[in-house]
Parts: structure tokens; sequence; C-alpha cells
């Protein structure tokens, strides 16, 4: 255990300085402090810039009343509204940027519905007036100022307000609100997304320290000193270690500077995980982790080459990118049957297993069982690693055959 | 399990490869504080047989016993450079030396303290906190070696440790290698070049094939390929001599043929009885680079 340990400790600190280590954990943190000066700096403007963009909503509109239907305007709408006697003045408030676009509504409009959507330039268009939800509440709000209850008239305008609960798998209310059931979802995905994402920058250093060692020969003076095995585990630990200190860097600063933003735009609270998905995610992350990187350190030997190493380390990687090119199909049914197929598969349970807690009740027998394949596969993963390890390991400048590899399982030597 | 007259025990061992034998039937025995020359043409089977030693290997048959243990039990005693060899090249010297004697089970200090001891001895204690890649061929060849004893092994294997180097410093790691032994460590030495086997090792095997075709004292092997010659050089003159069957003379120079089985010290008796002035009196034997070709050459033509 303690070469394991020396092993570890060696591979952590030669690749914690390495610097696209050093660049690729200091860059979200950077580009994170850069997005926030920003942000700071502009405050209060950069979110109504993007608000005015992107909201489909005119800011000032002008009315042109002539069926004496919108005339006055109610106090609610005062702010937003603004009634003109005739088109030309309309017009001129327009050109002048007053309002951003007008409405000519017409004598007879009780009876056809029609009104003109006047704008200038590539503003708000007339098109998508038809959509505005402002709009059509302020036509609805003064049709019936005055005819109906003002409740009624309220719900007329705001017909919908919804509230989804979702039922677990007794018949009871989880209560949740659509923001959290939101949250829910979203951080065992970013979950998710962080896994692949170490996965890769990992499994990275561990080709790249496996391929080193076996192209500067040092391999055949380590292994004369530790087993195949401890050489192995000793490098998942500790660029697994490595991975999640950049994980952690990258958490870390997310956190500090989302708070730092949320105090800056005065959002409210942001906790939103249920503890026991994210303890199953954590445990699911931790597994999956372990099984990708005896993988890669194993297939690291196989190549002469780092090229060739990446090469067939591709191939494995793929497995944990499966369950996101299926994450369209994943939101609409997250119990669907090759959903349960793939979590019970070692490369892919991980990673879809994250994907499904979050999205619905999964059944304890999906969770147990991919826990179990997942606990099980790690061993015989390790086993199989390690022999072929040591056959890569030792052909210097060419690769094992698919042949010499099973031969090599078979003896168990 | 427990040998308690060699440090290493080879028995009846055999590996083979994709169904060709790199290693049959080999057996030796290396005896403690003894410099044991392993010797052979490239492919003989000598890294297989080092890679079994040291436990990166298995073989399919037989028994191998190192320092009373079997091969990975002992391993953190043994010290072993590789033919195949190489180190971190980014890494600073020091640092290097200090990972792999912990991997072979050293405290930290430890290592640092015979790390730069030993790095002093080879004049490189200027270089321990450079990168390896800063330094020469020649440096790195002595860095890899000092990498293999650094942990303070009792048994060395030394795989090629001259290759590369220059003369001065050929003769700095022969005079290591003595000095090693004089510690009473156990030194087994795989090389080519035959001139240094002769000055360093007291025994020798000689595999060809993965077969042993020369085992033994270095000395008896050699007379063997010379058997029953005698070089004498004396002033007087010399006609017969009993056990003597033939004489060549070149001036004061003799070169004595002994009748099978006749002593060279029963020759020297009866010079020395006749009161011949004796300048040079040498048992002749072939240079082992003679003996390493007709042996393998032999072997092929069997």
């Amino acid at each position: 255990m303690r070469r394991i340990w020396t092993i570890a400790r060696h591979e952590y600190l030669v690749n914690v300085r390495r610097p696209t280590f050093l660049l690729l954990t200091a860059a979200v943190p950077v580009l994170g402090v850069i997005g926030l000066i920003v942000a700071a700096f502009y405050a209060g403007q950069v979110g109504n810039f993007f608000e005015k963009q992107f909201s489909g909503e005119p800011e000032h509109v002008g009315v042109v009343d002539q069926s004496g239907l919108f005339t006055p305007i109610l106090a609610d709408y005062r702010a937003q509204f603004y009634s003109y006697p005739d088109e030309g003045q309309a017009r001129q408030a327009l050109l002048a940027e007053k309002v951003s676009l007008y409405l000519l509504i017409p004598g007879d409009y009780l009876a056809t519905g029609k009104v003109q959507v006047v704008t200038q330039g590539s503003g708000f268009g007339a098109a998508t007036a038809s959509e505005s939800t402002n709009l059509r509440r302020f036509l609805v709000a003064h049709l019936l100022a005055n005819k109906v209850e003002p409740a009624i008239r309220a719900r007329a305008v705001a017909p919908l307000d919804a509230i989804p609960v979702v039922l677990g798998s007794e018949g009871k209310s989880t209560g949740e609100t659509s923001s959290a059931f939101f949250f829910r979802f979203v951080v065992p995905y970013l979950l998710a997304v962080l896994l692949v994402i170490t996965i890769f920058v990992s499994s990275g250093f561990l080709l790249q320290s496996v391929s080193e060692e076996k192209e500067s020969r040092v391999i055949e003076i380590v292994l004369s000193s530790v087993t195949a095995t401890q050489l192995l585990a000793g490098k998942v630990l500790g660029l697994g270690a490595l991975g999640l200190t950049q994980i952690l860097v990258w958490t870390v600063s997310s956190l500090a500077l989302g708070g730092g933003a949320a105090s800056l735009l005065s959002l409210g609270d942001l906790t939103f995980i249920e503890p026991s998905i994210l303890l199953l995610a954590i445990v699911y992350y931790i597994l999956g982790f372990t099984l990708y990187a005896v993988l890669m350190g194993s297939v690291g030997a196989l190549g002469t080459t780092m090229r060739e190493s990446q090469q067939l380390a591709g191939l494995f990687s793929f497995g944990a990118a499966v369950p996101y090119m299926l994450s369209g199909f994943l939101f609409t049914n997250p119990n669907a049957l090759l959903a349960r197929i793939l979590s019970f598969f070692p490369l892919t349970a991980p990673t879809m297993m994250m994907l499904r807690l979050p999205l619905a009740e999964v059944p304890t027998v999906d969770i147990i069982g991919s826990l179990v394949v997942l606990v099980a596969s790690i061993p015989v993963v390790l086993w199989a690693g390690a022999k072929v390890f040591r056959l890569g390991l030792l052909m210097y400048g060419q690769r094992p055959t698919l042949v010499q590899i099973w031969h090599t399982l078979q003896r168990g030597v | 399990m427990k040998k308690k007259s060699g440090e290493l025990h080879v028995a009846g061992v055999c590996k083979s490869y994709d169904g060709v034998d790199a290693v049959s039937e080999l057996d030796f025995r290396v005896y403690r504080g003894e410099v044991f020359g392993l010797l052979g043409p490239n492919g003989a089977g000598k890294t297989t047989t080092i890679r079994m030693i040291m436990d990166i290997i298995k073989p399919d048959a037989g028994e191998i016993v190192v320092l009373g243990d079997a091969p990975g039990v002992a391993r953190d005693r043994v010290g072993y450079l590789p033919e195949e060899r190489g180190l971190y090249r980014n890494l600073p010297v020091l640092d290097t030396l200090v990972y792999l004697a912990e991997l072979k089970g050293q405290p930290r200090a430890t290592a640092r303290r015979r790390a730069n001891a030993l790095l002093a001895e080879v004049e490189l204690a200027d270089w321990a906190h450079r990168p390896v890649k800063a330094l020469s061929r020649g440096m790195q060849q002595k860095v890899q070696l000092i990498a293999s004893l650094v942990h303070d092994p009792a048994l060395l294997i030394l795989d090629e440790p001259f290759q590369g180097l220059d003369p001065l410093n050929v003769e700095l790691v022969k005079s290591l290698i003595r000095k090693l032994q004089d510690e009473g460590k156990t030194i087994v030495l795989s090389t080519h070049q035959m001139n240094l086997v002769e000055a360093l090792c007291d025994r020798i095997l000689l595999i060809h094939r993965g077969r042993a075709v020369l085992y033994g004292p270095l000395r008896e092997i050699k007379e063997q390929y010379a058997p029953g010659r005698v070089r004498l050089r004396t002033s007087g003159e010399i006609d017969s001599l009993p056990g003597v069957q033939k004489i060549e003379r070149d001036g004061n120079s003799y070169e004595l043929t002994l009748k099978e089985g006749a002593p060279a010290q029963a020759v020297l008796q009866a010079i020395v009885e006749r009161g011949l002035p004796v300048e040079l009196f040498a048992v002749a034997s072939a240079p082992l680079e003679e003996i390493f070709i007709t042996a393998v050459e032999g072997e092929h033509h069997a």
C-alpha cells in the first residue's frame, strides 16, 4: 500500500506542475472573473439590454384609438402605453424613438379584430406583435373594463400561472416549484458532464504518464520495484486526485463567482438539490472515474506512441459519452428499456444513471443493479488491466496483437 | 525454499514465447560477494532470464530463488540496471533517484542522503538539481547506475553498464563495481565487452539460444580452452622435458605442449631442478573473446 501511495504522490506532484494542467485549471476561474468584472461594470445595463433584445416585448407602445374602446388607458398600463389623438402624432413619436411601435386600432375593430402595428427599421417586428403577451393583456383588459368583475377581468388577462406538481411513486406530491425541478435536474446533469470532462482530462494525463514511462524505458526499472497492479493503482489514485483537484478548483471558483454574481444580480438562495440524488451522483462519479481510469491506464500501455494510445483510448471514452447522445430521448422517457439496459453496462452505467436519477423516479433495482455491476467490474478491469498493462509495457516499439492479449489473459500470468 | 549457499539460484527454468523457447532448462548459482558474468550473443535469452529473476515476467517452469526467497519477495534488496533503460526526462536528477529509492521502500531522508553521496562519487554532485534531459548521455548512464544502487541492495544485476561510456568513465564504473564487491555485495554483470568480464568476473555463464553453453570459474574455463600449453621464456637450452610432448622455440621463448594429463607444475619443477633461469612461466589461456566465439559457433555447428 505504501508503494501505491508513493506512486500516487509522485504522479500527482509531477502532473500538477504541467503547464497544460495549470492553464486548463486556471481557465475556468479566470474566465469567470472576467465575466463578473464585465457584469459588475455594466451592472443593470447589461441585463436590461439582453432583456430588451431577447424578450420579444416592446418597451413603449403608442396607441391611436379610432374605436374608442381603448381610451382612456387604464392606470395599470399607463407606464407602457401612450395614447395619441391621431396617427401623425404617433408617427412623430415613433420617429423620435419615444415609442418602439404604435397600434392603429380602427373603428371596426370589434367586428374584424384587425390592428395595424407600425414599427420602424428592424426593431420590434410587426410579425411578432401577435405573439406579444403584453399587447394581448392590454387589449383584453380594456375590452373587459367595467363590463365584468375585476377578478374575472384579472383572470381573463392572466388565466394561467402554472405550479408543477410531481407525484412520487406513492402518489404523494414532492412539493417542489418549477425552479427547484429545473435545478434538481441541472446539478446532477452538470456532475455527469464533469465526470466526462474529468475522464477525458485525467485519462489524457494517465496516457501521457504511461506512454512517457514506456517511451523513455524507465518503466523497466519501475517494474523491477513494484508490481504492474501497484503501478496502475498508484497512477489511477494520483491522477484521480489530480482530476478531483481540478474539479474542486472549478467548483469552488464557480460557487464563489456564482455567489458574487447572485448578490450582484440580487438573486435568491441557490440551494436546489436533493441530498440523496447528490450522494448517489457522487458515488456513481467515483465508481465511474475509477473504472475509466483503470481502462485508460491499461490502454495507454498498449500503444507504442502517445498518439496511438490516444486513438485506442478514444474507443472507450465513447462509452461515457453515449448516454449524452441519447439525452434528448431520455428527457421524454428516462425509464425506457434502452436506458435501463445501458444502466447495467459498466461503461455507460455511471453517466446514464447520473442523467436518469434527476429526471424521474428510477426503479430501485436499476440503482442497486448498476452499482453492483460497477463495483464488481472494477476488480475485474483492474486484474485484466494490470495483465495487459504489463504485456504492453514490456513490448517496446510494437503493439501486442489481440491474440497475444487474449493469451495473456488466459494464462493469467 | 530457503537457500543458504547462493544469493541467486536458478534451477530448471524454462520460458517460451509463442512456442519459441527463449530460455530452456537453465541452471546456475551466484554466490555471495562474487562478480558473476552473464554472457551470450544478442537474443540468447539474457534479458528474459534477468526479467524472470526480477519478477517482471514469470517462468513457465523451474524455480528461481533470490536472496533466499521467491522472486519479487526480495525485490527491495535487489538493484537492477536494465539494458532497455531511461529516466524521467523532465524530473531533476535528485528527485528521480529519491523516487526510485522510495519505490524500493527506502525512507525519503535516507534515499536523499545516499543519492547525494553516490552522485558525488561519480562526479555529478553539481547536477543534482538539474533536469535529467540537461545531462549528456554518459552522465545519464551514470545516474542510471546510481538509480540501481541508491537503495543499498545486497544483489545487483547490471545489464550492459558500460554501454555508451568513454574510457575514463569505464574506469570509474569499474572501480565502483570493485568497491561494491569489497563491500560484500553480489553482482551479476551482463556485457558484450569481454575484456571487462575478464577484468571483473569471478565466474561466468555463457548462454546461447536459451541454454547454458559454458558455466563455471572464469580461470578454469580459460584453461579448458587452452589445455596443456605453457609459455616459457629462458636463456637456457631446452630440448626435452618430462611430460612434454612437443617443444616449439622462437628465440628465448618456448611454447610447450604437455602430454595429456601431465601437470604444468611438474614441468616447472623439472626446469628448476635443471637449474635453468626462468624469466617467464605461464599456463597459456585463450582470450575470453575467442572462447565466446568458439563456444557459440560450436553450438551453431552442433
